[in-house]
């Protein structure tokens, strides 16, 4: 067990090392000059010299790459002249964003696979089954920005969902700031007007952004549903008297969504990566769109941070599932009894 | 063996010494005996198995019988002790000549499906194994897979066929003719028919008697069954625990069984004869198996003769040649034969 | 004896799956009589329709597969027809069941203790919490599960195969059910846990008065356990007998073959043993004749057993008692019986 532990953390650790190098080497090697952009373009060579100096950009790679690094860690993320802040205080001003539509999109994702899932499962209707499976075809095969330019035109073409504008309309205040999400703090504010205006906003982009952790989703659940239900302990579960749906309930659901948490990461993963397009097609001001940003106008340190940030957090969220998973599921516990 | 003496036994194919094998103690999480001391699945264990000869393995699951097994054929590391395969010793041996003496030991398990990969033909399965130790040309291993498929039953139609199309017993006789095919001098039978149905494992040991005659084959033969084994072996060891009870001619072990273990397991078996019901059973309850005894007999704590007796209790008992061919590990092993 | 007596009675039940290339019929028009407290053994090889008539039975076949005809009558009450609900109140409370592999037959992620409350609640829906434990305990007593307070939260992994079987009696048995279906309970065992857990389940359906249908594949279980015996083959009883007679001699060629094919621990046999040639009939494909025709010894060749299917005859007689078997020989063979009996 000890054993397993290390060897996860130094893996975690190998990967993070591994998308630092790759994000900076890359970063490195993209034709345009820092410097340059943040003297701009007509400021004589030695302004730009200078700069260049002060970025420490006149020092050999292996060198960068530590200092980088050393104040990364130290929580100096660079400075972002894009938006002319610190990139911690960029991101960090974007992330409530980030975090709340990616919650809207999990919870419904989620949901709306477990319900398919069991329509689909339960009374094995084929049809159902059929369908399903298509959706959930579809739904791999379907780029999010192109679901979102679709929806956008669709939709809010026709005036039901609002246009690529943010999170609220613009003649409705944010609510008062306690968790920066905004459809918390306003249930917390009793602004229901602005609750609903937050939710409307939220529809159309946590839709597309779920997209792809739904169909994923509802694939899984989909097979281990119909995989539980043909075990013995379900018609064992009946011959005590209980009905179809309460064994189903009670026993073949907990053991069907159980798995689904080691794609916990996977699903975190598809989040992040569909939240830089997603946010951008709805003009969604989170993490995604300030990145989009930062790539648009060479804004390099906006862009590494993100791509360290996401690999340090999708490594985490592998760990967390990793705990979470044998902390539910009893068989991986250990302890032998009297087996054997 | 004295100097000049006229008849040499005939030479020994297999001989194991002193085996042991533990494997590492877990910690029980119900804190439960924790920190039970590591689990020695093989304790010193030697026997003997001449060419020719079935050699019979008798035990419950969980007595180290299948890890015995896996030891010879090294998909088990054994921890001390030597394994001679026609005067070499098979643990001490490089990796390249073990792969050339594999060729000349092949084993069959219980649940022959785990075995047999599920999209390839029966005819690709058979062949696997000349192709993989590069025997014969394509034309001489497709009659050779052709010839031993018919000599275990099967027809020239059913060999194009997948595994999932036939029926368990059928099943097994296609791993026999996986693990044949390469002419092996050494068949190790893990269990074979104790997954199948009592008429058709009769069909099965009817095959390997034949089999054995044909091929001039040596077997060892696992198997929880001790009527089985005195059936179908020459020779049978009855394994408790890790550790050989008795060992004998099956025919002598049948007349004159010593060890309590053997006469209980002979009482377990069923007697398909409501005449011959007995009212006194030998009941061993599985929960006085898992008392770890420090000192004295393992079978103490299910024995039903030496359970209070104090010999018992302090002092193992090691295995004891009785009369000659005949070895039984107990301190009161004349006890049961005065009663009978 | 009346039908008034019977605890359980199954007349013309029928079963059949919807495959591929058309109905398989696993269970063909069976009658079967069980009385009170009695132990009725049912033997056949896999695939002959033993596991899909206890399903039938409790009223739990699931599509594919549906109960086409016939009457299953518990106390009385008659069961195919009933809703869900109304067979939800039987199951467990007047007939439970056991199944073959224990690991699987509980949940693997809930605990020992909630698997056998909810055995106990759903009957009696009004038991404080402490005394759905205190029964649960007693019940994991009673099969003989040692220390069963600190066993309660245990997992099912936490137990051994032959525990786990005992767990699943433990919840068959539950709340006194009047027919318990035990079907292959052992068959996964070790031999010295299968006679632990034969023991066992003796003890207690003696004790409780339960009935008893043990299906199995194996004879020795049966001669040792069971009053009398049905033998069945491509979802039919060719030979219904009495325990004793059933032993004494086989009037159908099956029978007689199932038990040549056996070991036997009290002798030492030699040479090859007699093993039934080929395998069971394809259900979905019978032949017009006999179905056991082609594996037959007596019968192979035979132009009746090929052509015309054999109706049950009654015999009676010395040896056999009252017996009923599906051969077209059937007399000519307990006759032949009789006489080698009086010989000897």
């Amino acid at each position: 067990m000890t054993a397993r532990i290390f060897g996860r953390v130094a893996g975690s650790i190998g990967a993070l090392f591994g998308a630092s190098v790759l994000a900076f080497v890359f970063l490195r090697l993209a034709p345009s000059d820092p410097a340059r952009l943040i003297v701009g373009e007509f400021a004589p060579e030695e302004a730009v010299e200078a700069q260049r100096r002060a970025l420490g950009l006149h020092e050999n790679i292996v060198v960068q790459y530590y200092r980088y690094m050393r104040d990364f860690l130290t929580g100096d993320w660079g400075f972002s002249y894009s938006t002319g802040t610190p990139v911690s205080s960029a991101i960090e001003a974007r992330l409530p964003a980030t975090i709340e539509l990616s919650l809207y999109a999990f919870v419904l994702a989620f949901a709306a696979a477990l319900i398919l899932a069991l329509l689909a499962t339960y009374r094995r209707r084929p049809v159902v089954d059929g369908a399903l499976r298509t959706v959930s075809f579809i739904g791999l095969g379907t780029p999010p920005f192109w679901l979102g330019l679709l929806l956008l035109v669709t939709l809010s073409g026709t005036g039901l969902f609002p246009g690529p504008e943010g999170r609220l309309q613009p003649d409705v205040a944010a609510p008062p700031n306690v968790t920066s999400l905004y459809t918390v703090d306003a249930v917390l504010a009793g602004q229901w007007h602005t609750l609903g205006d937050a939710l409307w906003h939220m529809t159309l982009p946590a839709i597309t952004l779920g997209l792809v952790p739904f169909a994923f989703l509802v694939r899984l659940l989909r097979a281990n549903l119909l995989e539980v239900a043909r075990e013995p302990f379900i018609t064992f579960a009946r011959s005590k008297g209980l009905s179809r749906w309460t064994a189903f309930r009670r026993h073949a659901l907990p053991n069907a969504i159980l798995p689904t948490v080691t794609a916990g990461g996977l699903v975190f993963a598809h989040l992040l990566a569909g939240s830089v397009l997603v946010e951008r097609v709805f003009a969604w001001p989170g993490v995604g769109s300030l990145v989009v940003g930062g790539i648009l106008q060479q804004d390099f340190a906006v862009v590494q941070a993100f791509i360290l940030l996401g690999a340090a957090s999708y490594v985490a969220m592998n760990a967390v599932v990793d705990v979470l998973y044998s902390a539910i599921d009893p068989r991986t516990r250990g302890g032998q009894g009297l087996q054997g | 063996m004295n100097g000049g003496a006229p008849i040499q036994d005939p030479p020994a194919l297999l001989q194991v010494e002193r085996l042991t094998k533990s494997f590492p103690g877990r910690r029980n999480l119900l804190g439960r005996g924790s920190g039970i001391a590591p689990l020695r699945a093989v304790d010193d264990v030697s026997f003997e198995v001449a060419k020719g000869e079935t050699f019979g393995i008798v035990g419950e699951s969980g007595s180290g019988k299948s890890t015995i097994a896996r030891c010879i054929v090294r998909l088990a590391n054994a921890d001390s002790g030597r394994i001679l395969f026609d005067g070499t010793d098979l643990l001490t041996l490089p990796r390249e000549e073990l792969r050339r003496l594999r060729r000349r030991m092949q084993i069959v398990v219980q649940d022959p499906s785990s075995a047999l990969d599920p999209r390839m033909s029966v005819r690709a399965i058979v062949e696997e194994p000349l192709v993989i130790h590069r025997v014969a040309d394509p034309v001489e291993r497709r009659s050779k897979v052709l010839d031993m498929l018919e000599l275990v039953g099967l027809t020239r139609v059913q060999a194009e066929r997948k595994p999932h199309e036939f029926s368990g017993g059928q099943r097994q006789r296609i791993a026999l003719a996986r693990a044949l095919v390469l002419s092996p001098d050494l068949v190790i039978l893990d269990e074979p028919i104790s997954a199948l149905d009592v008429s058709v494992q009769a069909q099965v040991l009817n095959l390997l008697r034949q089999l054995q005659t044909e091929l001039q084959l040596t077997y060892i033969f696992i198997v929880h069954d001790l009527a089985v084994a005195e059936y179908f072996c020459d020779r049978t060891a009855v394994v408790y625990r890790g550790a050989v009870m008795e060992m004998a001619e099956s025919k002598q072990l049948f007349r004159e069984r010593l060890h309590p273990y053997t006469e209980a397991l002979l009482a377990a078996a069923p007697i398909p004869d409501p005449a011959a019901r007995r009212e006194r059973r030998i009941i061993l309850r599985e929960e006085a198996a898992t008392i770890r005894t420090a000192e004295g007999c393992r079978f103490r704590p299910q024995c039903f003769v030496g359970r209070d007796r104090d010999l018992c209790a302090a002092l193992e008992p090691t295995l004891e040649q009785s009369v000659p061919g005949h070895f039984v590990a107990c301190h009161f092993a004349g006890l049961l034969e005065d009663e009978r | 004896m009346s039908a008034g007596e019977q605890v359980l009675s199954v007349s013309g039940l029928r079963t059949v799956f919807a495959a591929r290339g058309g109905a398989v019929t696993a269970v063909r028009d069976v009658d079967l009589d069980v009385s009170p407290g009695e132990k009725v053994g049912i033997v056949g090889e896999s695939g002959s329709g033993k596991s899909a008539l206890a399903l039938s039975i409790l009223g739990l076949i699931e599509p594919p597969g549906r109960v086409v005809g016939g009457s299953v009558r518990l106390n009385g009450q008659e069961l195919v027809g009933l809703g869900d609900r109304e067979l939800g109140n039987v199951r467990g409370r007047d007939i439970g069941i056991v199944f073959q592999d224990p690991l699987t037959s509980l949940n693997p992620v809930k605990k020992i203790g909630t698997q056998l409350y909810e055995a106990i609640r759903r009957h009696h829906p009004r038991l404080r919490k402490h005394e759905v434990r205190r029964r649960a305990l007693e019940l994991l007593h009673d099969v003989e599960i040692s220390s069963p307070e600190r066993r309660l939260d245990d997992f099912p992994h936490h137990y051994s195969g032959g525990m786990r079987q005992r767990v699943l009696i433990a919840i068959a048995l539950a709340n006194r059910p009047a027919v318990l279906i035990a079907d292959e309970p052992t068959t996964a065992l070790d031999t010295t846990t299968q006679a632990h857990v034969l023991w066992l389940l003796d003890r207690l359906v003696t004790e409780h008065g339960t009935a008893v249908i043990l299906i199995t594949h194996n004879l020795g279980v049966v001669a040792e356990f069971c009053d009398s015996v049905h033998v069945m083959y491509a979802g039919r009883f060719v030979e219904s007998a009495s325990t004793p007679a059933l032993f004494a001699n086989q009037i159908h060629p099956y029978t007689e073959a199932l038990l040549g094919s056996i070991l036997r621990p009290d002798r030492l046999e030699e040479g090859p043993l007699a093993a039934i040639p080929g395998a069971p009939p394809d259900l979905a494909d019978l032949p017009p004749g006999c179905p056991f025709e082609p594996r037959c010894a007596f019968g192979n060749g035979r132009e009746i057993c090929q052509t015309v299917r054999p109706e049950p005859v009654t015999l009676t007689g010395i040896l056999h008692g009252s017996s009923e078997v599906e051969c077209h020989f059937a007399e000519e063979r307990a006759a032949r019986g009789e006489l080698a009996a009086e010989r000897t």
